[in-house]
């Protein structure tokens, strides 16, 4: 395929579901199921624009596209390299399967055009953060995004939900300010803000402390870095399951994506090294870990046990970016790859539980899994591949990570990964054990929902069940053959991080 | 008869003969006065955008006043600036204008249109004339008709907040024009002329014989402009007017009549005064730290308002500081910033004065905490809103970011990574208190009393939505603009 | 020494500038409208004071196209001119304001700014 067709598919798969917004809007005030149809449409469509994006990206090459000057030095431009692809082919993926499992989740629920068009657009602006080719475009699609997604968080309309969403919003807004002050230096001290013309910031100054501080904190407040994390526990519970599932499973990536851009673009991992910032986010990413995994312990609320879970993953992430070497480097992008399915997995089923029987508590889902055995099933399937256990895709990444830790001598990350296993097991098996093997309790907290008669707790519509066992089957896949192709991704990614190419 | 080269004249002349015929034409009917006014405000931005044209393709244009060169005559001076100033003026003032003509009859009563068109164009008139004059008692004219105008614009509403406020202003305007003229006197005492590159002319050479004198007319001058544009803590008036006001007057007057003071202040500045003064007397350092507090503060104030339209006018209290932040900076890119932050604020708050407007016509609510659920109701204008609001945030692909990157960047070259800072905690703040007003708008619940009054005239509705496709613009295409505004600051700064 | 010199010489610059300290500090502390009003007048009397006396040129003698023989030189008419402007200027603001006073007067019963306040405060 020619250059100029892959740009094109580039600018499209960005912004085609930012325009189809507007056609969802329009069109689907009259017919639901015209709205429904165009959603699917949509995310479908960008999906296979991002696959045929699959064989020019593991070529190696590097496409970029400036589409207009907005300032003199500042453009917004586009580039596609195989990190952005890794990212942009999770995304949509996973952003398919939510679209799908909504409309089974959200049949019922309230101001549904409002839910799909702001789905729909935050999924472009996703891609447009994720195939951005400077770092001013994007700060633009990082706070379109962060903003848009407000109304989803907020979407139930609850004073909970209010709540949390004010706190996310404020949060947000502190980010987004962080990382324009983080710009700012960057342009100040490179004249230019490009990804991919060598590092941004070249010597040890105050300047590099401050910028690496401010984005730190914008990336890292999306990232759900201790101690940035505090909006996280409040603000994915509230959300309703399918945006639970995309807030924790890919728009927490994208403050991943940001710091890796900024370990690598912004400063150089020698530079990192020299000034010794790789040590604060090592330290940073420690606790993050155990912070997350252990506050977990203490959530009874099954999605805010999740949340806590994902900000524990996420702090492999970005333990992972600070060793320099292609083992760990693997293990840190295939971990976003298989958290994001395993945690949109695991807050999909959630989902579908919350939907079917009302139990938010998970005290109260003794004996479900029996009545709700393929949920369930998922749920485990991605439980036990949060924990580690072999042949599954979780423990894959966590492989590669101690790998790579062992390679260079960090002992003691290798231990701080054990512990936090052990931890995620002790969180999730008293979800599964209790459901598959403990006593009915239907008499707690059950609430009936208004609509037609009190429904028998069986399992969730086919809409829900699909994408669950979908993903279920991934995070199968992709652990057992350990060549498979997000892992090789992975591991292309990271030596074109490492080296410029492979 | 030559009438192009009179363009700079008949820009401000015909507004005033219109002026001066509206009671007459408003006699006949309402709809006539409305026709010449806007014929006379459509034709004045026409000639602006013929000398922006004609001054982008030759260079500066002087006009002298009935032929008389200086120092026997007025100047009229059109440069880079002054044509930029121009067409915000004639184009802010048309759309404002558009929206009065909708929204004043309900305000202020039918029988007292047609007085309110000839102050406006009294007031339009006036401050094209400020922005192009070359001569220091022909400002001090201009500024006068323009207070007058400005303080009759918001005494014409029959109410009492309203007479109060306008006296007050009237009182703390007219103090600093006493000042201002003062300081005419002292500088006319040394230099014997009036026009300002003869000022500075003789200045360049003599300044170290008078010294004091140069000194004292700089503090009455940045005195009086500081309270003409409101800056903290000068401000007291800017409140009770703004708020008080009829909504295209306070738009009128938060938009445009304290930004046209900071350009002079500028033209002072940069065109009578030689620029090397500046470097020796902390002039620009006093305007710097008082438009940092200025942000800061005002934008505390509003955060514990409750009528909205009170808000509203700290926050202009608030914007105005980065403007001085950007003079106080007196580096290139920092003025560049502030020059274009008054583009933005003149679309930005014009269009919230006006959303202000139409809640008040169609709800007749004036506090912030009756908004509530009011955006299912009057979805374009609180949509509007929200992108107001983002854009005063500096949120990107609007045009408050673009302003605010180029005061952080010139912050940054002029070394002073401090006021980046205040920029930030500034955005935040008005953040806090502009969302939450989005937020209830749309997900709060109506209370009872918000049944519809009245639906939204479509006159009312058409300026906020130029003005917010005109944010956009700026924010995603300010080449244009910025670029008249480099070739305006290399010549400021070219001396 | 020299000082007291300069300023008994130069007395007109004196007075025009304890006038407009006068007139300032009237407006801004005195609670009466329309003191403040007079006070505005006063203010921008006195600067009209200083522009004129600036103008004027030791042994001039008036500037009439006819004169008396033996003048050679004439005192500086620009700033007669200029502040022929200002007072007109400053009438029309008085003007307005004092029509404002009126308007204040009949709403609120009183030309005190004080009273005025407090009978905001209490609405």
């Amino acid at each position: 395929m020619d250059d100029q067709l892959i740009i094109t598919i580039i600018m499209f798969v960005i912004m085609f579901p930012i325009l189809m917004t507007a056609v969802i809007m329009y069109g689907g005030q009259h017919s639901d199921k015209l709205r429904n149809f165009l959603s699917l449409f949509t995310v479908l469509i960008t999906f296979i624009g991002v696959l045929l994006l699959y064989p020019e990206a593991v070529s190696g090459r590097v496409f970029e596209y400036q589409l207009f000057e907005v300032l003199p030095g500042l453009a917004v431009s586009f580039r596609l390299d195989i990190l952005s692809y890794c990212l942009v082919i999770i995304s949509s993926f996973v952003w398919l399967l939510a679209a799908i499992y909504s409309i089974g989740y959200m049949a019922k629920e309230h101001s549904q055009l409002r839910y799909y068009a702001v789905l729909i657009f935050t999924l472009g602006s996703c891609l447009g953060i994720f195939l951005a080719g400077d770092f001013f475009t994007l700060f633009i699609f990082f706070e379109l995004m962060s903003l848009i997604a407000y109304v989803l968080v907020i979407h139930e309309e609850t004073a909970e939900a209010l709540k949390a969403g004010y706190k996310y919003l404020v949060v947000t807004i502190i980010g987004g300010l962080a990382i324009f002050f983080g710009v700012i230096i960057c342009f100040e001290a490179a004249g230019t803000v490009s990804i991919g013309e060598g590092p941004l910031i070249t010597e040890a100054s105050s300047l590099a402390w401050m910028a690496f501080f401010a984005f730190l904190i914008g990336f890292g407040i999306k990232a759900g870095m201790f101690p940035l994390h505090v909006w996280l526990p409040d603000a994915h519970p509230v959300a309703p399951s399918p945006a639970s599932a995309l807030l924790s499973g890919i728009m927490l990536k994208t403050g991943a994506y940001g710091l890796l851009r900024m370990v690598f673009d912004v400063f150089s991992p020698e530079l990192m090294q020299a000034i010794n910032l790789h040590a604060v986010m090592m330290v940073l990413g420690i606790i993050t870990i155990i912070l997350g995994s252990a506050v977990a312990l203490t959530q009874d609320d099954i999605k805010r046990r999740l949340a806590y879970s994902s900000i524990g993953q996420m702090g492999y992430v970005v333990l992972g970016m600070t060793v320099f070497n292609e083992q760990v480097l693997t293990g840190d992008i295939f971990h976003i790859f298989t958290h994001a399915i395993m945690k949109s997995t695991l807050f999909l089923a959630a989902g579908a539980i919350i939907w079917k029987s009302g139990i938010k508590k998970v005290s109260g889902m003794a004996g479900l899994g029996r009545q709700m055995p393929v949920t369930f099933g998922c749920f485990t399937v991605a439980a036990f591949a949060m924990i580690g256990i072999p042949p599954l895709n979780g423990f894959l990444s966590k492989w590669s990570l101690c790998l790579g830790f062992l390679e260079d001598g960090y002992i003691f990350f290798v231990v701080i990964l054990l512990l936090s296993s052990m931890l995620n097991a002790m969180y999730y098996l008293p979800i599964i054990l209790p459901a598959f093997l403990g006593k009915e309790e239907i008499e707690k907290d059950l609430h009936v929902d208004d609509e037609g008669p009190a429904f028998n707790i069986n399992e969730a519509s086919k809409w829900m069940l699909i994408p669950m066992v979908v993903l279920a089957l991934c995070v199968f896949l992709f652990g057992t053959f350990p060549s498979n192709i997000p892992f090789e991704l992975s591991n292309m990614a990271a030596k074109f991080l490492l080296t410029g190419g492979f | 008869m030559d009438l192009i080269s009179h363009f700079p004249v008949i820009l401000v002349i015909n507004l005033f003969i219109f002026a001066f015929a509206m009671p007459l034409i408003s006699r006949r009917s309402n709809n006539w006065a409305t026709i010449a006014a806007s014929f006379s405000l459509i034709l004045s931005f026409a000639i602006s955008i013929t000398l922006l044209l004609k001054v982008l393709d030759t260079g500066a244009i002087s006009y002298y006043l009935g032929g008389w060169p200086p120092p026997f005559g007025i100047e009229f001076y059109i440069d880079y600036l002054s044509a930029y100033m121009l067409i915000v003026l004639t184009g802010m003032g048309l759309l404002i204008f558009y929206y009065g003509t909708a929204s004043l009859p309900f305000e202020i009563g039918r029988h007292m249109v047609g007085w309110y068109y000839t102050l406006y164009l009294l007031l339009i008139g006036a401050m094209l004339g400020i922005a192009i004059t070359n001569d220091l008692f022909n400002l001090f004219v201009f500024m006068e008709i323009s207070a007058i105008a400005a303080c009759a614009i918001i005494s014409i509403k029959k109410d009492r907040e309203c007479l109060e406020a306008s006296f007050k202003y009237l009182i703390l305007s007219a103090m600093g024009t006493g000042c201002y003229l003062l300081a005419v006197a002292l500088i006319y005492m040394i230099t014997g002329v009036l026009n300002f590159d003869m000022v500075r002319e003789v200045l360049v050479d003599n300044i170290a014989l008078y010294p004091n004198n140069v000194l004292v007319a700089l503090a009455l001058i940045g005195v009086c402009f500081c309270v003409k544009a409101a800056l903290f803590p000068l401000h007291v008036w800017l409140p009770d007017a703004h708020a008080s006001a009829p909504s295209p007057s306070s738009a009128v007057l938060s938009g445009l009549v304290i930004k046209i003071y900071a350009i002079a202040l500028i033209h002072l500045m940069f065109r009578a005064f030689p620029l090397e003064l500046f470097y020796q007397v902390p002039l620009t350092e006093i305007f710097l730290w008082l438009g940092a507090i200025a942000m800061i503060l005002g934008s505390i104030f509003a955060m514990t308002q409750d009528i909205f339209k009170r808000m509203l006018a700290y926050s202009s209290v608030a914007q105005i500081g980065y403007v001085f932040l950007g003079i106080g900076l007196f580096n290139p890119t920092a003025l560049l910033g502030g020059l274009l932050h008054i583009l933005n604020h003149a679309i930005m708050k014009s269009m919230l004065f006006m959303i202000a407007g139409i809640i008040i016509y169609t709800k007749g609510l004036k506090k912030v905490r009756e908004f509530d659920g009011m955006g299912s109701q009057l979805r374009w204008t609180m949509t509007a809103f929200i992108v107001g609001s983002a854009s005063m945030v500096g949120i990107p692909i609007t045009g408050g970011f673009i302003s605010k990157w180029y005061l952080a960047t010139g912050a940054f070259e002029a070394d002073r990574p401090f006021f980046i800072g205040v920029i930030i905690a500034s955005s935040l703040l008005n953040a806090i208190y502009y969302f939450p007003i989005a937020i209830r708008a749309f997900l709060g619940e109506p209370k009872p009393e918000n049944l519809p009054v009245r639906p939204v005239l479509k006159h009312m509705l058409i300026p906020v939505v130029i003005l917010t496709v005109l944010v956009f613009y700026i924010g995603m295409s300010p080449q244009e603009v910025v670029g008249i505004l480099e070739l305006a600051i290399d010549k400021l700064f070219a001396q | 020494m020299e000082i007291i010199d300069n300023l008994v010489q130069n007395y007109f610059y004196l007075v025009a500038i304890i006038l407009f300290i006068i007139g300032m500090h009237t407006m801004l502390t005195h609670s009466n409208l329309v003191k403040k009003v007079i006070a505005m007048n006063i203010m921008d009397t006195s600067v009209f004071l200083l522009f004129v006396a600036v103008g004027y040129v030791h042994g001039g003698a008036p500037p009439l196209v006819e004169i008396p023989a033996g003048t050679e030189t004439y005192i500086n008419p620009l700033p007669s001119v200029l502040i022929l402007t200002g007072i007109i200027v400053a009438l029309s603001v008085t003007a307005f304001a004092l029509s404002l006073v009126t308007k204040i007067y009949e709403y609120y019963g009183t030309c005190d700014a004080d009273e005025i306040a407090d009978l905001r405060s209490e609405e």
